[in-house]
């Protein structure tokens, strides 16, 4: 018999003592069930990446929003300013 | 077996104990030959197994279970010599002869332990590429790619320790005349 041989034979495989696959079974059992973390993770990235995304966009909104008031209350109070001048201007004509 | 009844037998224990069954003679033989300790081959054997429980809902199919029972069996034996590496170990050439006659003419039993002994010596990753190679029977290809380790890696790894162990064998052989 050649060393390939005499090797085959010496490391073939070999069975573990009885009750091995029990035993794996009995240790697994006794810790909590496997999940795969894999789907829970893109759901919750998933989730984040919405509730950043719409807090983003509302956030941007509101800002537009209060941008705009106080833009249109600028203008009223130009427009409310330009009437009193005006009419201040033609109360001093009269009073001349 | 399928990609759903791997990832299901998770919720089946006795499912799980069948494919233990299947690869407890892969598992445990590699770390039996590897650490020549049959007790500590039993307790990695099961922690591989354990750890085959936790991941079996990622693992695809039964040729991705064999592949990566092998890897990890493989890494966790490396990762295990070397952590007890403080302990002194003896190299191939220190290995101490047992009183031999010719025993090169037959497959005896004291030449197959002798064989394991001297296997069991190697350095780490060639002692996972022996046993790959004639205990699970795998080409260098094979090997490359269960270890994730270039061909030329393990055909030198191959090489290197048939020398070796030829080289002690005829020694042996030479004594006992």
């Amino acid at each position: 018999m050649n060393l390939d041989d005499e090797l085959r034979a010496a490391l073939r495989r070999e069975d573990p003592s009885p009750g091995f696959a029990q035993r794996v079974v009995a240790r697994a059992k006794s810790k909590p069930a496997p999940r795969s973390w894999f789907p829970k993770m893109m759901w919750a990235t998933a989730l984040a990446a919405m509730l950043v995304i719409g807090f983003g966009a509302m956030s941007e909104y509101r800002e537009n929003q209060a941008e705009r008031a106080g833009r249109e209350a600028v203008l009223a109070l130009r427009i409310t300013a330009e009437k009193l001048n005006s009419a201040r201007d033609k109360v001093i004509r009269r009073e001349n | 077996m399928n990609a759903v009844s791997v990832e299901t037998m998770t919720d089946d224990p006795e499912r799980f104990e069948e494919l233990v069954r299947e690869h407890q003679a892969m598992v445990f033989s590699m770390a039996c030959r590897y650490l020549r300790n049959r007790a500590l081959a039993e307790e990695i054997a099961q922690d591989v197994f354990l750890q085959l429980y936790r991941k079996l809902p990622a693992l695809e199919s039964p040729e991705h279970v064999v592949h990566w029972l092998r890897w990890v069996t493989a890494h966790r034996l490396i990762d295990h010599s070397r952590q007890a590496k403080r302990r002194p170990q003896s190299p191939l050439e220190d290995v101490p002869e047992p009183a031999a006659a010719d025993r090169l003419g037959s497959a005896d039993p004291l030449l197959s332990d002798m064989l394991r002994d001297l296997v069991a010596s190697l350095p780490e990753n060639a002692r996972v590429v022996m046993i790959l190679r004639y205990q699970e029977d795998l080409d260098p290809m094979d090997i490359a790619r269960a270890l994730d380790m270039p061909i030329a890696t393990v055909k030198s790894h191959l090489q290197r320790s048939l020398a070796l162990l030829r080289d002690k064998l005829s020694r042996q052989k030479g004594v006992g005349k």
